[in-house]
């Protein structure tokens, strides 16, 4: 046998070569204490490729370092597009149907071996181009197609196209509607009016990329970011850390010198006309527990905290104020309202629940999903599922968005309305005339998870209450996804959060061409409806639009498509040495404005 | 001895193959066709089918007998596990990274903390088992077994957050979260080790005892061989099978890291990464470390019988 002095010198060996071969080269240094340096906890992030910024962590990141024709002003309200990297807003034809924007000249690329010589070049119209094509292209994946496809003149074809090409994509197959008339002219051409052009190219997947760096880093690109934003990378751990600095080579963009009344007040104008960004590094932590989270928040190490539903009842007095412990320290809470509206949505396909050509049968149908949105105690629901973190909705345009009204909700919670109503549409007491239970299923997504489990017990138990029995389905999200898509549910749970802040993002779900396996998930088929959206889809922001919102809105709650649940509320804590922070629906590139004071 | 060798190895693949049946199954059956959340919200159907097509989504999952028998093995989960033996691990359809880059840089950080928790936890929990046998049935060994019993019982999140809280917050000792310098792995090994000590303590302490009453152990005594010498050259050297098979046994955890540890250390590695693909369906990343974690497994399972014969000769492998 070995003796055991041997093995313990063996052990003890391999003890300090394995530590030190795994520790040695793996080690980054810090540089969150240096100066004037934001720090911040980030999240799941799918890199530095605008196309595939279709998460909040993702777009946030991918904004620090590229830009797009538009952004929204910062300080503003109601939320408008303003010039970015154009001259100005673009000129728009008579027709509604070409959009000519001109590109500022003189806006660099950040430096980068990608560019001979390592040096940035100056951005031109054909950049846009070529990274308009990159959303389109199928091969890339991107979820951000959408804002073009079926809008821009020739898109449709071009991505057929495309999509049948095995191998490199040849991005010099024209699309007639993206034109470089010349150096710094980009036009576009629309094949129908689409007003909101201008709202989704503030979004990142519109932001403008080098071809030379796409070429250069091929599958490593979305790790090698060479935009023209506020900041540059520094450097990058996934799921660690991300370190970004200033970028010497932004263009001139200056803080606002306008905004809401009241900012000024609240000292948001106070550093009107300063060059942007205002701080020289953001660093960012990929932390996922919460309760790490808040310790670094505690401990000053992070400008911000969310607030988790365990943490809430610490952090938040009954009165939802912040807490005194934490008002002594000079933390400040703000409330942000998610432009996103949270439903349960019935199929209007299905036989038991949705429409039909008997209007008897119909209009029985319509009473059984107005009882069952009426036996829903939404208020209930948040207190109980979110500790009054979120809002009862009353209508599905969430507030802020033009169309929104206060009027209650027309089904808001009452049991006895709830059993009369299934009462008229066929089932006293929830059975029907043979004594049969009535039974309807219901899907959500988060199979598994506690938060899940309890709205489906809570969905259930409401729905007893009536006598209905309700079983919830917990699926996977991709199943869930699917069941929607395909139009394979009855009732279903749903979330919409709002892409630009316009209430036809949400009109769309109940436009009847739009039917699964398109957005519109409930198969609503309005003739009424349909002919209005279709209006509105060539207006501009106008009160006679605004108007015709609410008379679509009006429909919807009628026919009782969704049972409305409730809109979403951000909790945000933040440092007293953190400043300039104003809450934004879209708030993605705001990094650039936000300010630390030495601390 | 190698035909006993080559049958354990190629016992890797039934094993391996069960595996990651079990796993494809909870993740392509029961979480369903992935293109759906690949593709998003506004995905048309034209998108979902070809990213389907494109990632081999439409094709049967298990055999594709509509193109039998040419065709047969033209199925998702054949397709799986053939480019998991050729290492090709597929893409994160969060991150859009190449797993085999995920794992080669979770790899280091996740072994910075393993490496020396394991070493650590092994001489301490075999020193302090020693300790005990030595002082048997005494207040030394009385105490050390009820706090080992103690520090099993009370789970590792509780160390976590008292230390995060204690050590880290309010005396500022350590750093809260973060993997910049050794100083940063020192509160997590801490942790690791205080929460896993016992464990191995109890262990040893049964191995150790088990042999102090051996004939061998009295034979000894009766040649006047001190209760010293006994324990270190006698009953240590013996108990060493049972304590190579925690140790070999334990070495594929090193790899795969310590999920509690990095997640809440903000460590970079592969535990943190199997959890956050765990949470998301990361279907391609679960697949890789299963693979990855099995075969390691079975392989250094092996390795401890192996080990068996060098440690006692008088062992036969048939």
């Amino acid at each position: 046998m070995m003796p055991s002095s041997r093995l313990l010198a063996l052990l003890s060996a391999g003890a300090i070569i394995a530590t030190a071969i795994s520790c040695g080269p793996v080690f980054t240094s810090d540089s969150a204490d240096k100066g004037n340096t934001l720090c911040r906890v980030g999240g799941d992030f799918k890199g530095f490729d605008p196309v595939d910024a279709v998460d909040v962590e993702s777009a946030r990141e991918v904004s620090y370092v590229y830009e797009g024709l538009l952004e929204y002003a910062y300080l503003d309200r109601p939320y408008h597009p303003i010039p970015r990297l154009t001259q100005g807003m673009p000129d728009i034809s008579s027709d509604g149907l070409t959009y000519t924007f001109k590109i500022k000249p003189g806006v660099r690329f950040i430096d980068d071996p990608c560019f001979p010589g390592g040096k940035g070049r100056e951005v031109v119209a054909a950049d846009f181009v070529y990274s308009f094509k990159r959303v389109l292209d199928p091969h890339l994946e991107s979820q951000g197609d959408w804002i073009f496809a079926g809008h821009v003149l020739g898109a449709d074809d071009w991505v057929k196209e495309i999509g049948a090409i095995n191998g490199p994509v040849d991005y010099s197959v024209p699309l007639p509607g993206f034109q470089a008339t010349d150096k710094y002219t980009l036009q576009i051409q629309l094949a129908k009016p689409y007003p909101q052009l201008l709202y989704v190219l503030t979004m990142c997947y519109a932001f403008v990329v080098p071809h030379e760096a796409v070429e250069f880093y091929g599958q490593q690109f979305r790790r090698h970011p060479v935009g023209t934003g506020p900041f540059r990378l520094k450097s990058w751990r996934p799921n660690y850390r991300l370190e970004y600095e200033r970028n010497p080579t932004f263009n001139g963009q200056t803080y606002p010198s306008t905004g809401e009344p009241g900012d000024r007040a609240a000292g948001l104008l106070d550093d009107a006309g300063k060059p942007l960004p205002l701080v020289d590094r953001i660093v960012e932590y990929d932390i996922r527990e919460f309760y790490t989270v808040w310790q670094m928040f505690l401990g000053g190490r992070i400008f911000s905290s969310g607030l988790s539903k365990d943490y809430f009842e610490k952090a938040i007095a009954p009165d939802l104020s912040l807490s005194p412990d934490l008002v002594r320290r000079g933390i400040r809470l703000y409330k942000v309202p998610e432009p996103s509206t949270d439903y349960i949505g019935f199929n209007m396909l299905d036989s038991a629940v949705g429409v039909s050509t008997d209007p008897v049968i119909n209009e029985r149908h319509r009473k059984l999903r107005q009882a069952f949105a009426s036996a829903i105690d939404v208020k209930k629901y948040v207190e109980v599922i979110f500790n009054n973190r979120y809002m009862p909705a009353n209508s599905f345009i969430p507030p802020g968005v033009a169309g929104h009204t206060d009027k209650p909700y027309a089904y808001e919670f009452n049991l006895e309305r709830a059993k009369q109503l299934i009462a008229e549409a066929g089932f006293p007491g929830g059975r029907d005339e043979h004594g049969n239970a009535l039974r309807l299923t219901m899907i959500l997504p988060g199979a598994g998870s506690t938060g899940a489990r309890q709205e489906a017990d809570f969905y259930e138990e409401a729905l007893r209450a009536i006598g209905v029995e309700l079983i919830v389905q917990q699926l996977s999200f991709a199943e869930y996804l699917r069941r929607e898509h395909d139009g394979e549910t009855q009732v279903f749970w749903g979330a919409w959060i709002i892409d630009y802040p316009d209430a036809q993002n949400f009109l769309q779900l109940f436009y009847g061409p739009n039917k699964c396996p398109g957005i519109n998930a409930c198969n609503y088929q309005n003739p009424a409806f349909d002919r209005q959206y279709e209006r509105i889809l060539t207006m501009a922001d106008s009160p006679e639009r605004t108007a015709l919102y609410e008379q679509m809105a009006d429909m919807t709650t009628t026919d009782c498509v969704w049972a409305l649940l409730d809109y979403r509320l951000e909790y945000g804590l933040y440092q007293p040495w953190f400043q300039n922070y104003k809450p934004h629906g879209f708030p993605y590139p705001n990094g650039k404005y936000y300010k630390v004071l030495p601390h | 001895m190698s035909a006993y060798v080559i049958r354990r190895l190629l016992s890797v693949v039934p094993i391996t193959i069960g595996v990651m049946l079990i796993t494809f199954f909870v993740f392509r059956v029961v979480g369903g066709n992935p293109a759906y959340r690949i593709a998003g919200k506004n995905a048309t159907p034209a998108r979902i089918a070809q990213i389907s097509h494109e990632r081999g989504y439409d094709k049967p999952l298990f055999l594709n007998f509509r193109q039998f028998p040419t065709q047969l093995l033209d199925a998702q989960f054949p397709q799986l596990c053939s480019n998991l033996l050729r290492l090709d691990f597929g893409r994160s359809f969060v991150t859009k990274q190449r797993v085999s880059t995920m794992l080669r840089e979770g790899v280091g950080p996740s072994l910075c903390v393993t490496t020396p928790l394991f070493f650590i936890e092994l001489f301490l929990g075999v020193g302090l088992a020693l300790l005990a046998a030595y002082y048997r049935n005494t207040w030394i060994d009385r105490s050390l077994v009820l706090l080992s019993v103690m520090g099993m019982s009370i789970s590792s999140l509780v160390y976590i957050m008292l230390a995060q809280y204690w050590l880290a917050s309010v005396w500022r000792l350590f750093p809260v979260w973060g993997f910049e310098s050794p100083r940063y792995l020192i509160l997590p090994v801490l942790v690791g080790v205080i929460a896993g000590v016992g464990g191995e303590l109890r262990f040893y302490r049964t191995v150790m005892l088990d042999e102090m009453y051996q004939d061998y152990v009295r034979t000894a005594r009766a040649k006047g061989v001190s209760s010293r010498g006994i324990l270190f050259h006698h009953v240590l050297r013996n108990a060493l099978i049972p304590i190579l098979t925690n140790v070999i046994i334990a070495i594929p955890f090193l790899y795969t890291g310590a999920l509690l540890l990095e997640n809440f250390f903000g460590i970079p590695g592969l535990g943190r990464l199997t959890v956050m693909a765990l949470f998301n369906f990361d279907d391609d990343v679960v697949f890789a470390t299963t693979f990855i974690g099995s075969i390691m497994f079975v392989l250094f399972n092996a390795l401890t019988d192996i080990a068996y014969t060098w440690a006692d000769p008088r062992i036969r492998l048939k």
